[in-house]
């Protein structure tokens, strides 16, 4: 098994009055995809967004407990936020280029990280983030054209390909396939086994086949604790939880 | 009830609706046909003046200077005399009483049109030529019109005599009509054929100018703070209201604070553009904030989250994305807040812009007056040519706000960018 990347320890999250998270402690692997399965609004994506601390811009939102990467405290307010994102890369629902550019869309990254100096330098970031996230052939002719033109799945891996130039050790997808047809599903997840060689990547999703396709690790969440946490395929074939069991099986959620 | 009926009774409520709409449409649509209709009827003659064609003899005599004589000594000369001489030969008059009557029917300035001529030759000593010399405010109404000859002679402005020697002056095609070059020219004056815009309009630029050099990066500045940075909480939300109170306040308040603080405290100088200026500032200043807080917010927050999540700042994410995306809401709020500045008039009144300046403002801080105030002078005037003045100056303020009402679509639709 893989070294540990991420660690959080008693992690609590409250939205205003309301408390979002109990007590998670999940540890995620390097270099590993670890899949969070739960049925809507049990905390999975609140968990992620807990890790590039995205949830700094709800003014409401409370964090306490710890998160660790690579050993080091992150919920630290002293911590600089934008460093930490330029660790932790970030994939959403929807697809959000910027209406910009696809070059500049890859580009804005490693321009305000001060990566890629010389015009030729961020050529070569933005053609080998494309070409890791497998859409460097779709786009190499077109790209003075606008992001927002080309198709959802392929928006969708210009995000990855954004969030890829910046160089990250983690890559966080809140259900990045939920608003994409098969096709270009199946597209993301090929590209998901690809990616996981260089990334740790948590992803979280509605789909159960799509975890047990794509990910080693699965947690399952449920109204904000963590139920069960364990190898894929001991989760879907085998887990210890009977509410696992009856997610799984499709008997709610 | 059967469900043909209620079918047929929701069919009928649509019809029903869309009928009242086209009415409205329709009521509104007149209503501007009748406004532009009669703007136009009224002002469209005030951008032709009426002129006498008038045989001029510089006349070296009476005029005491030379051929090629310098622009100082022309300035100083008395054209007074040839002045008389020449419009005396317009029409024979039997006595000092009828030669009055004859010169009445030009433009006071009529010695300075003859002066300007020489000024741009001054080579005309012993020399005749044919002038086009201004006429009066009467013989110019009469002219387009606007004057009912049929009156008995002790109600009218125009004696008898008056109107026998223009019916001779038309029958020889001596009156003429050129392009009203005063109007755009020249300021205010108590003879309507000489006043002109020409102060006004240079007064009102002035002010909107220095209204858009306040207002814009002060309320585009508040906007961005309060809309991106502000933590919300009761103070920003009671900014907020008070921001929209502002917006309603009437325009005059802001006329009387300017009276109070600029006037009377800072002693700014009275009737200036400058004041002017400061004044409408602070009156748009929460007209712009408001649209362009509107445009920051449209802004979708996926875009502000796409950018934070490749490690941009909070200052990167809104000065990289939001405001450009925001930028043509910003400018054409920016310029309808402009527009309706264009437009006021009580907060001008009170700062002193109502008085009657003659002279062009050449400064923003010249007294000056400025297009809806000019509007206000000259509809409160007796004479009959300052009627067509007034209509032409609303048409001339009223062709300006349509052209940048349609800068801010133009730049809106140019600009916007369309995101998923």
């Amino acid at each position: 098994m893989n070294e540990i990347k991420i660690k959080s320890k008693n992690l609590n999250v409250y939205y205003g009055e309301k408390q979002a998270l109990f007590d998670v402690n999940l540890d995620l692997n390097e270099k590993e995809v670890t899949a969070l399965i739960g049925p809507s609004g049990c905390g999975k994506s609140t968990f992620i967004r807990c890790i590039n601390r995205m949830n700094d811009v709800i003014d409401i939102c409370k964090v306490s407990g710890n998160i660790e990467i690579d050993g080091v405290e992150i919920n630290d307010k002293n911590l600089d936020v934008v460093s930490l994102r330029e660790r932790v890369g970030m994939v959403f629902q929807k697809p959000n280029p910027f209406p910009k550019s696809i070059y500049d869309n890859i580009s804005y990254g490693p321009k305000i990280h001060g990566k890629g100096e010389t015009k030729s330098e961020l050529d070569e970031i933005v053609e080998n983030s494309l070409k890791k996230a497998a859409l460097w052939e779709e786009v190499k002719d077109r790209l003075d054209e606008p992001g927002t033109g080309l198709s959802g799945g392929q928006q969708q891996r210009l995000c990855i390909a954004r969030a890829i130039s910046v160089n990250p050790e983690v890559i966080l997808m809140d259900e990045p396939c939920s608003a994409l047809d098969p096709i270009a599903t199946a597209k993301i997840e090929e590209l998901i086994d690809e990616l996981k060689k260089t990334y740790t990547i948590v992803i979280v999703t509605h789909s159960m086949a799509q975890a047990v396709r794509v990910s080693q690790k699965t947690g399952f969440f449920h109204l904000g604790k963590l139920i069960e946490v364990g190898k894929t395929e001991k989760i879907f074939k085998n887990p210890d939880n009977k509410m696992t069991q009856d997610y799984i099986t499709g008997r709610f959620g | 009830m059967t469900k043909e009926e209620r079918l047929k009774k929701r069919h009928s409520a649509e019809k029903r609706f869309r009928f009242y709409g086209l009415a409205s449409i329709f009521v509104a649509l007149l209503f501007v046909l009748i406004l532009v209709h009669n703007i136009f009827s009224k002002g469209s003659s005030a951008f032709m003046k009426t002129a006498i064609n008038v045989e001029v003899f510089f006349d070296q005599e009476l005029l005491e200077i030379k051929n090629g004589a310098t622009e100082n000594q022309i300035l100083e000369a008395d054209f007074y005399d040839i002045t008389i001489e020449s419009l005396l030969k317009v029409f024979p008059a039997q006595d000092l009483d009828q030669e009055n009557q004859l010169i009445d029917l030009f433009t006071t300035d009529a010695e300075i049109e003859i002066k300007r001529a020489f000024l741009e030759n001054n080579n005309l000593i012993g020399k005749k030529i044919n002038l086009e010399i201004t006429a009066s405010d009467d013989i110019d109404q009469l002219h387009k019109g606007n004057y009912p000859r049929d009156l008995p002679e002790d109600r009218r402005r125009i004696s008898d005599f008056q109107l026998i020697i223009y019916d001779n002056l038309v029958e020889n095609k001596k009156i003429i009509k050129n392009f009203n070059n005063y109007f755009f020219k020249n300021g205010d004056s108590r003879d309507p054929e000489l006043a002109g815009i020409g102060g006004a309009l240079i007064g009102s630029f002035y002010s909107i100018i220095i209204c858009l050099l306040l207002a814009f990066p002060v309320a585009v500045l508040a906007s961005i703070y309060l809309e991106e940075f502000a933590p919300k909480n009761k103070i920003t939300d009671f900014i907020e209201i008070n921001i929209n109170n502002l917006a309603a306040v009437p325009s005059i308040v802001y006329g009387l604070l300017a009276l109070q603080i600029l006037l009377a405290t800072i002693q700014l100088p009275r009737s200036t553009p400058l004041v002017a200026g400061i004044t409408l500032a602070l009156m748009t200043l929460p007209r712009i904030i408001i649209p362009c807080r509107a445009s920051l917010k449209a802004v979708p927050p996926s875009i502000r989250e796409g950018a934070l999540a490749v490690g941009a700042s909070k200052f990167q994410s809104v000065f990289h994305h939001v405001v450009p995306l925001a930028l043509p809401g910003t400018l054409s709020g920016t310029i309808i807040g402009l527009a309706q500045a264009l437009g006021e008039t009580a907060p001008l009144i009170l700062i002193g812009m109502v008085a009657f300046v003659v002279d062009i403002p050449s400064t923003p801080i010249d007294p000056s007056s400025s297009l809806p105030v000019q509007v206000y002078l000259w509809s409160e005037s007796a004479e009959r040519g300052f009627v067509e003045k007034t209509s032409a100056t609303i048409m001339m303020l009223l062709s300006f706000l349509i052209v940048m009402n349609f800068l801010a679509v133009y730049l809106r639709q140019k600009f916007e960018k369309r995101w998923n």
